[in-house]
């Protein structure tokens, strides 16, 4: 059965008649063309497909996609500043070395920024906290979370 | 060059800012116009021979719009035994055996129709250890060889063997030994971006595929083979790379997915993606070779090493991938890891019904290094010296070639050993503290290429255009290690150019030239000698031109100048007397002569050049291309001789544990890492490899492990098969990096991509050791093997 | 097949109704688990039925005691402004859970009625003597936990039967309880874990409740425990004691993520150490 979703996607309406079995992932990736976001097991456990709903981050994998009607939706899309600017979260990933095949990049950022939305002084743990259901096989983790820290400390400044 | 204006400053990669937007394409993002999606049905048997195949409901389902078998396509053999086949005729041997496969319009109908699939089996009893298949009587994995002769055994006919210097005398001048087996269990390399490809034929039957690959020149060797076997002789495969989600190794092989995707576009004349699910990434593609790793080690009373025995055994699994030949690289840190005569080296290698491996980072040398490592440990208790001393005393040296031919340049072991020592305050380790300890370990690994084919060249092409920009063509492969970065700036360096004007190109074979894969930690130091050499040449062409358009050139600039600003006295130099190739130098994109004077109009842009070159009569565009092939030879493993690489990489690694005796729980208080890198390259990406290495290298120590049982994988998820977290790489880690500036790497590097989990493992163990008295010697170290040993010390 | 229906009642009746035209369908709160189960193919529901739209499942009362509806998220959990101070166990357990992005979608009530032997929910509300409320069309009930978990996956919830809401009892001031979850990382399945709560008055143990994950077949309560610590002087050898009865009283599984004597090992460990901690002694 196909059935009709209308949602914000990074601050548009967007409406997609889709089959109800589908999770959010699907409909971000298939219909919408956002390919940003990723997909890496399907089980909520690698968190590569982490979107932002309603303030709250997510696996978009395991969201039913007719649960999100009338919701907001932020993907990493949606951080990029007009004029090819990169936003202060994914800019800090980008000096830290945080970055090395990007596949698990925009779910972890997602995470930092669905914290950094409401926490503007996370402490060390709390970062590690909101980043333990992203895994990377690459990095190691530690210049992500020296990334984020350096993203708070400009978001600070930036106020 | 020791004034570097990129080299081994900070500097991001070039491919950041677009992975940060979620803008990089990923084989999982690619799509070609009509695509079809392959799904492939596996096995349900360890071993059994296929006695029928109904595809009939396959067939008939919408949306379906082929679905082929080893019956209706021409045989792919695949392999560097040629003992795979693409899809399996009269028998299967493992679980992931490819049995069907289906190209469907969308992959959620390719999946349906493999369920529809009906394979009748007669099963084999299966052989799930090497034991049970070298037993007498034990059925055969493979009947017949490649060529079609009786097999009388399940012994894969390769061999790795060393013999040096004379064992017995070592044996008796030894006045300590020691001996242990080891034991290494299947690892999965766990990209974070599954394995995949599109397979797209055009209508002269000439063959472009997406891959997943490390080895884009050797998969298209394989794939045009499998061309001719399809009846296409003749044909052409293009190995076009994507963004890749990681690799660690298991890009290293063609695989049966590949060439299905390539059957099915075939037979149905459309693009075909085969892309695979995490569960099937876990449990149908190739992880990290187990192994069991049986070693003797002898000191005399000094303490100095005498003789070394090593036998490996392994589990070949179903069919011959690069697993198979970890013991090459085995033997490498058997010879060569401290100074050492009289070694030998044996593997044994057995097929049986459970999964066939592949290569994966370190490729052989973290499953010895922990055998060696933590049998060196036991080994300096035995005599009574401390481990820190003990391998003082038996540390490599520079320039000496160790009994497998290596030849060392440079080596920073010793200075590795003392780094790690100090760091981790080795003197006064036992103060404080009960249950907690400190061990280390060392590593030797492949620094500058690694032949192990006929060629271990690299390619690469550098093509200026006319806005100064430096069009880079290589064939190696960016999978996230920063090798696009490096190359990068080392062609800036090397050339002169700002390296935002430095646009690397995708590794494509039809437009790349050739290279061997990357592997071996090769990518960087390949690359950038290959980058150097180029740059210089195409120097000497920018250099030698510029005698004539330098000075037509710069005379504009002065023209232009005293337009501007009458007033202007030039200094007083003969431009066109000083315009001479030996004079130039070209910095920053802009030539000038060296040691003239430092007005602006005789700075000229390099574009400006190039331009005047350009658009004239008989005008040139400048493009240079090298072949670099280092100074290495391939070995002789059978003789297990042979000076593999142009350089080696040396390292340490220590770490301080402490150890709940209630839970059998291991928690890092901290780690160090010293690494002889020979040059630091790129400060940034470099600690990400280090960071990086040393996760997976605490994963193998701690808790990854492939479960298999009766050949089949157990827990082919990341909810049963655990890799680390963010949490678990929470404690203080320590990198140094020792810059021993190796004459044969570029700048001085040498390649470090995978040494930074090879002694991991055992210097954990070796920790672990100090702390509670308990030896492990079966990776990984969970929780209940800590409990078991303490419990059998009491 | 991994296609199904989707249902979004607005309400418990059409909940229910919908459940009584398709018997196979299955309800669903945060899916984190059943999209699994479906995904990998151990489910195959023709339809589902979404209780994430029945406003009244969605909340949290709080009126000496608790009552906590059963699709209040686990991130909810740990941020209302109240519950922390009051049930500091709960939440405790909570922030344990997966992860973020699991825990802004997964609920309590999901939690329960997956029924896994180490559902990390179930432990706090058990030494927390809560109530569950099961719901038909024409039915109310409410059980104490306990009986609310059968065995692996198995609830005692009949067919057309709704977990509406949790009911906890006002906790009593001089209560203190903790809870210990041993996986193989950080993130994980619990391979063994233990809530506790003591009643103290000085040294004497007026009212002692232990659960253990993942040691039998369903979240356990260890009575035999509990009546040896009720009523009496908590020493060192009574809490050896316990540990040995503990140790008895589970009956832990080997599988592919532990073998059943570790488990045993681990609760034995735990409620040692969740007994000190809660009586402020040392851990040496």
């Amino acid at each position: 059965m196909k059935k009709e979703i209308s949602f914000t996607l990074n601050g548009s309406e967007v409406s997609v008649t889709i089959d109800e079995h589908l999770c959010l992932i699907d409909v971000l990736r298939g219909p919408l063309g956002q390919t940003g976001t990723n997909e890496g097991c399907r089980e909520g456990e690698c968190g590569a497909c982490t979107v932002i709903v309603d303030g709250r981050a997510v696996n978009s994998c395991l969201y039913p996609a007719l649960e999100v009607e009338g919701k907001n939706v932020t993907t990493i899309e949606g951080l990029q500043e007009p004029n090819q600017k990169l936003s202060i979260i994914q800019q800090a990933f980008v000096d830290h070395g945080a970055i090395q095949c990007g596949f698990c990049t925009p779910g972890m950022i997602m995470s930092a920024k669905a914290l950094l939305d409401t926490n503007q002084n996370p402490t060390e743990d709390e970062i590690r906290d909101v980043l333990l259901g992203n895994l990377c096989r690459c990095t190691g983790y530690v210049q992500i979370v020296e990334a984020v820290k350096q993203a708070v400390v400009q978001l600070k400044n930036k106020k | 060059m020791t004034n570097f204006h990129y080299i081994g400053k900070e500097a991001s990669r070039p491919d950041g800012p677009d992975k940060a937007a979620g803008k990089a394409l990923y084989i999982q993002d690619l799509q070609r116009p009509g695509m079809l999606y392959g799904k492939i049905k596996f096995s349900d048997f360890p071993h059994a021979r296929i006695k029928h195949i109904d595809t009939s409901k396959a067939e008939r389902l919408t949306g379906v719009r082929a679905v082929i078998t080893a019956f209706n396509t021409p045989e792919i053999r695949l392999g560097f035994m040629r003992d795979n086949f693409a899809l399996k005729k009269d028998k299967v041997r493992q679980y992931r055996d490819e049995i069907v496969a289906v190209a469907a319009i969308d992959p959620e109908i390719a999946a349906e129709a493999t369920e529809l699939i009906k394979v009748e089996y007669e099963p084999l009893p299966g052989l799930f250890s090497p034991h049970e298949a070298m037993k007498e009587g034990a059925p055969l994995v493979h009947e017949t060889d490649p060529q079609g002769n009786s097999r009388t055994d399940n012994l894969v006919p390769l061999q790795f063997h060393h013999e040096s210097g004379d064992l017995e005398a070592g044996k008796r001048a030894a006045k300590h030994v020691v001996e242990g087996t080891f034991t290494t269990p299947m690892v999965q390399q766990c990209c974070m971006g599954t394995a995949g490809c599109i397979a797209e034929l055009d209508m002269n039957s000439n063959l472009t595929i997406w891959a997943k690959t490390q080895i884009p020149f050797l998969a298209q060797r394989d794939f045009n083979r499998a061309l001719s076997d399809m009846g296409l002789a003749g044909k052409n495969a293009r190995v076009i790379v994507p963004t890749l989600g990681g690799s660690f190794g298991s890009g290293l092989d063609t695989h049966c997915y590949e060439y299905i995707a390539i059957l099915l576009a075939f037979r149905t004349g459309y693009p075909v993606k085969i892309v695979y699910t995490r569960a099937e990434e876990f449990a149908n593609l190739s992880p990290r070779q187990s192994s069991t790793t049986k070693i003797i080690q002898g000191c005399d009373q000094n303490g100095k090493l005498t003789f070394r025995h090593v036998e490996v055994l392994q589990d070949n699994g179903a069919y011959t991938s690069w697993g198979a030949t970890y013991p090459s690289v085995m033997m490498m840190p058997a010879t060569s890891l401290y100074r050492i005569s009289n070694v030998y080296f044996n593997a044994q290698l057995v097929y049986t019904n459970n999964t066939y491996c592949q290569a994966m980072r370190g490729y052989g040398n973290p499953e010895f290094t922990w055998a060696l490592e933590s049998n060196m440990d036991k080994l300096a208790e035995e005599a009574r010296i401390d481990p820190f001393d003990f391998r003082m005393l038996n540390s490599n040296k520079p320039n000496e070639t160790t009994p497998m031919g290596l030849k060392i340049s440079t080596c920073g072991l010793k200075e590795c050993l003392e780094t790690v020592a100090q760091k981790l305050n080795w003197k006064k380790r036992h103060k404080k503290g009960k249950h907690r300890g400190k061990g280390l370990a060392s590593l030797i690994h492949v620094g500058g290429g690694a032949r192990i084919y006929r060629s271990d060249a690299s390619g690469l092409i550098l093509k200026l255009d006319d806005f100064g920009n430096v069009n880079v063509y290589h064939g190696g492969v960016e999978m996230g290690q920063g090798l696009h970065s490096v190359l990068t700036l080392a062609v800036a360096e090397a050339l002169g150019v700002s390296s935002e004007k430095v646009l690397i190109n995708p590794t494509d074979t039809g437009t790349c030239p050739w290279d061997v894969g990357t592997h071996a930690s090769r990518g960087a130091f390949m690359a950038c000698n290959a980058a150097i050499l180029a740059a210089n040449k195409l120097r000497d062409k920018i250099f030698g031109l510029a005698e004539v358009f330098y000075p037509q050139e710069v005379e504009k600039n002065l023209k232009k100048l005293k337009k501007k600003n009458p007033n202007y006295k030039p200094p007083d130099f003969d431009v066109i007397k000083a315009a001479r190739r030996e004079n130039f130098e070209l910095q920053d994109g802009f030539i000038f002569i060296k040691d003239g004077p430092q007005e602006s109009w005789l700075r000229l842009e390099l574009a400006r050049l190039l331009r005047a070159i350009h658009f004239r009569n008989q005008g040139q565009m400048l493009t240079t291309e090298v072949f670099y092939d280092p100074p290495n030879e391939l070995p002789d493993f059978k003789k297990g001789f042979g000076n593999i690489s142009a350089t080696y990489a040396f390292g340490t690694q220590g770490a301080e544990v402490e150890v709940d005796t209630e839970t059998g729980e291991v928690k890092i208080l901290k780690m160090v890492a010293a690494h002889d890198v020979g040059k630091v390259l790129n400060p940034q990406a470099l600690k990400g490899q280090m960071y990086g290495a040393l996760a997976q290298g605490i994963g193998y120590a701690f808790y990854e492990e492939l479960l298999s049982q009766q050949g089949k994988i157990l827990n082919p998820n990341f909810r049963d098969y655990k890799i680390p977290r963010v949490y678990e790489m929470d404690f203080p880690i320590e990198l140094e990096f020792i810059e021993s500036n190796d004459r044969f790497g570029p700048f001085g590097a040498k390649g470090v991509a995978e040494p930074g989990l090879v002694p991991t493992a055992p210097a954990i163990a070796n920790a672990i050791y100090d702390a509670i008295g308990v030896r492990i010697h079966d990776l990984p170290i969970t929780p209940d093997k800590v409990l078991a040993a303490l419990k059998k010390l009491k | 097949m991994k296609r199904f229906n989707y249902y979004k009642p607005r309400s418990l009746d059409e909940a229910w109704e919908l459940k009584e035209k398709i018997p196979d369908a299955l309800f669903i709160a945060g899916g984190t688990d059943i999209l699994v189960g479906i995904k990998n193919g151990e489910l195959y529901p023709p339809s589902l039925i979404s209780l994430r739209s029945i406003p009244e499942l969605n909340s949290i009362k709080i009126n000496g005691g608790a009552y906590i509806g059963a699709l209040t998220t686990i991130s909810d959990l740990i941020h209302h402004p109240a519950l922390y101070d009051i049930y500091p166990v709960l939440v405790e357990a909570a922030k344990r859970l997966g992860s973020v992005q699991i825990r802004n979608v997964a609920t309590i009530g999901g939690n329960l009625c997956n029924c896994s032997p180490c559902a990390d929910m179930a432990l706090p509300l058990l030494v927390l003597d809560a109530k569950v409320r099961l719901q038909t069309a024409k039915k109310s009930r409410e059980i104490p936990i306990d009986e609310f978990f059968k065995g692996p996956g198995e609830t005692n919830l009949t067919p057309n039967e709704i977990l509406t809401g949790i009911i906890l009892e006002s906790p009593r001031k001089s209560a203190k309880a903790i809870f210990l979850k041993k996986g193989r990382v950080k993130m994980d399945l619990a391979t063994a874990s233990l809530a506790a709560l003591l009643e103290m008055e000085g040294e004497k143990c007026l009212k002692a409740r232990l659960a253990a994950g993942s040691a039998a077949p369903v979240p356990l309560r260890l009575f035999k425990v509990e009546a040896q610590l009720e009523g009496a002087t908590i020493t060192d050898k009574l809490v050896a004691e316990a540990q040995q009865l503990a140790a008895e009283s589970v009956s832990p599984i080997t599988d592919i993520r532990a073998t059943k004597e570790y488990r045993r090992q681990i609760v034995s460990v735990l409620v040692k150490r969740a007994l000190k901690n809660i009586l402020g002694w040392s851990q040496a």
